[in-house]
């Protein structure tokens, strides 16, 4: 199948400033992550990508044409970029009816998904409000309504759940994983490592303007887990002496634990830990992780 | 091109400037100001000031005007010739704050991104933001003329007994204002994309003004007459400058200008 968005080769540049350089990147459908620290390109890319921005060289191709030259290319794309972008002096109802009316959306049409959007993320009531009366999440939420309005076949984001509370957080992902059951492409960037492993995508690892690492959900929690600690809560107290026994243990400090420490090499080891310690009588509350910083992760 | 594209950007933008009492304040406030105070001015400098200034003022300018009668000549005079090219200034000054609010300001809040993620032309986004700024200056400035024009023919009425406004150089001047708005908006679109918010726009396209107050001085020296046929003039300048603009801004300007 084609790759709604194919990008070869890619470089762009600020004066001297070397934003991407020789980025070579194609979609899948489902969900895709740009995943990288402050300053790796993440945002330049996706305003590459929806047409922002022209390539110093290279190439980027959306359905196969030049997002950079083609208008009509953006009625099948949204794109929500870091800022909400939203007009602050107009309410919530003017801002989605202008949006739409550039789509070519009816007003009662732009009416109806305006409202079934700002319902899925129970922002409804603040439909006649003004934009600069809303927190940063309400506007967040609002510029996700706005993004959604074209139903559009590739859906591109810029760390969509920051400001966000976990309610809100949790009812974007959600509107994500439904996009993307109709075959839509979701394009996201983020330097947030807990947010790309709640999917099972494909997964681009971005740094100083450059891709360091293609890989998958299971790939990056190989490179997380790898030589790493993890703590295990179990419900039932297990003694010193029988944790001992138990492979890869690390430690704990008490007689009498609820909370242990190990050391394994792969993701794989936990699967290990886990069927010691039901073997053994107790109950696997949680399995944690000190997650990386994004600068550290080893790829 | 789809106009209606054009159109929603214009209402948008207008939406946003009424919307605020910061920019639509002083937009409106000094106009007001200029158009009750300065017939008073020229009642007041008429009646008291005018003998020894007229002396100084060159016959053939006077003359120019139709009235009759030497307080109504040089009321008329006074209207025209001194503090009219002042009210010229207002298509300027307004489409300069509304031009440059639309185009840098998009800019400047990172509004821009949004509205270049929407399939729009570049063509459209020039004609709504350009009907955005015309629109609200041309109608303030006839506002405005027609304001300062009530007021000063109630004044000469009052003192005088003779109606002194409109004449027709002073209708041609207020003609002039359009031209003078698509002036002002061209250059704020070729300052906006060069600067980084609406502030350094505003302050550089402000400099406009600077040649429209010249016009006083040299009429009361003498150097030009406030005719018709001057206005007619400057008129067919303006509308060569505004076709050279529309023409090519439409065919230069990118919308990633306000990127």
């Amino acid at each position: 199948m084609e790759s709604a968005i194919r990008v070869r080769s890619l470089t762009k540049a600020f004066g001297k400033n070397v934003a991407l350089e020789g980025i070579d990147f194609q979609s899948h459908p489902g969900i895709n992550i740009i995943l990288g620290p402050n300053g790796a390109g993440k945002s330049t890319l996706l305003k590459c990508i929806d047409g922002l921005y022209r390539p110093e060289k290279g190439s980027v191709r959306v359905f196969g044409q030049d997002p950079y030259t083609n208008d009509g290319l953006k009625s099948r794309l949204s794109l929500l970029t870091e800022n909400y972008a939203l007009y602050d002096f107009l309410t919530v109802m003017q801002n989605m009816s202008f949006f739409g009316r550039l789509y070519g959306l009816r007003d009662d049409d732009i009416a109806e998904r305006t409202k079934e959007v700002l319902g899925q993320l129970n922002a409804s009531e603040y439909i006649g409000s003004k934009v600069y009366t809303l927190s940063r999440g309400t506007k967040q939420k609002v510029a996700l309504c706005r993004a959604l309005l074209n139903d559009p076949e590739i859906l591109m984001m810029d760390e969509p759940t920051a400001f966000l509370d976990a309610y809100a957080a949790q009812a974007i992902r959600d509107l994500m994983l439904r996009f993307t059951k109709e075959r839509k492409t979701v394009l996201f960037v983020t330097q947030k490592i807990d947010e790309v492993t709640r999917y099972n995508g494909m997964i681009t690892v971005l740094r100083k303007g450059r891709i360091v690492k293609q890989t998958t959900t299971e790939g990056l929690y190989r490179s997380l887990l790898k030589d790493s600690y993890v703590n295990v809560r179990v419900a039932r107290p297990i003694g010193i002496a029988d944790a001992r026994h138990i492979p890869f243990f690390a430690g704990t400090n008490q007689d009498r634990a609820t909370f242990l420490k190990f050391k394994v090499s792969s993701y794989k080891d936990i699967n290990i830990i886990t069927g010691h310690i039901a073997k053994m009588g107790s109950y696997v509350v949680s399995v944690d992780y000190t997650e990386p910083f994004i600068e550290d992760l080893s790829v | 091109m789809d106009f209606s594209n054009a159109y929603a950007i214009a209402v948008k933008d207008m939406k946003e400037v009424f919307s605020s009492v910061e920019i639509w304040g002083p937009m409106l406030g000094v106009p007001l100001f200029f158009s009750l105070m300065l017939p008073l001015l020229t009642f007041y400098v008429t009646r008291y000031a005018a003998p020894n200034i007229a002396n100084k003022v060159l016959a053939s300018t006077v003359t120019a005007s139709g009235a009759t009668g030497f307080n109504a000549v040089f009321m008329t005079f006074f209207s025209i010739n001194v503090l009219g090219p002042i009210f010229l200034t207002m298509p300027i000054l307004t489409a300069a704050v509304i031009a440059a609010d639309s185009f840098a300001g998009e800019k400047e809040r990172k509004t821009s991104e949004a509205l270049l993620a929407t399939p729009i032309s570049s063509a459209e986004l020039l004609v709504g933001k350009i009907m955005a700024s015309f629109v609200p200056a041309t109608l303030l400035t006839v506002g405005v003329f027609a304001l300062y024009g009530f007021v000063t023919n109630w004044l000469a009425m009052q003192q005088f007994g003779v109606s002194i406004l409109p004449t027709l150089p002073w209708l041609m001047m207020l003609a002039t204002s359009p031209f003078l708005a698509i002036v002002t908006i061209g250059v704020v679109v070729w300052v906006s994309s060069h600067v980084k918010g609406t502030k350094e726009a505003q302050q550089i396209s402000t400099l406009l003004v600077l040649p429209v107050l010249v016009i006083p001085f040299i009429s009361i020296l003498g150097i030009v007459d406030l005719t018709s046929m001057f206005f007619a003039y400057l008129m067919l300048v303006l509308a060569a400058a505004d076709v050279a603009i529309i023409y090519l801004g439409i065919k230069s300007f990118r919308k990633t200008a306000i990127r």
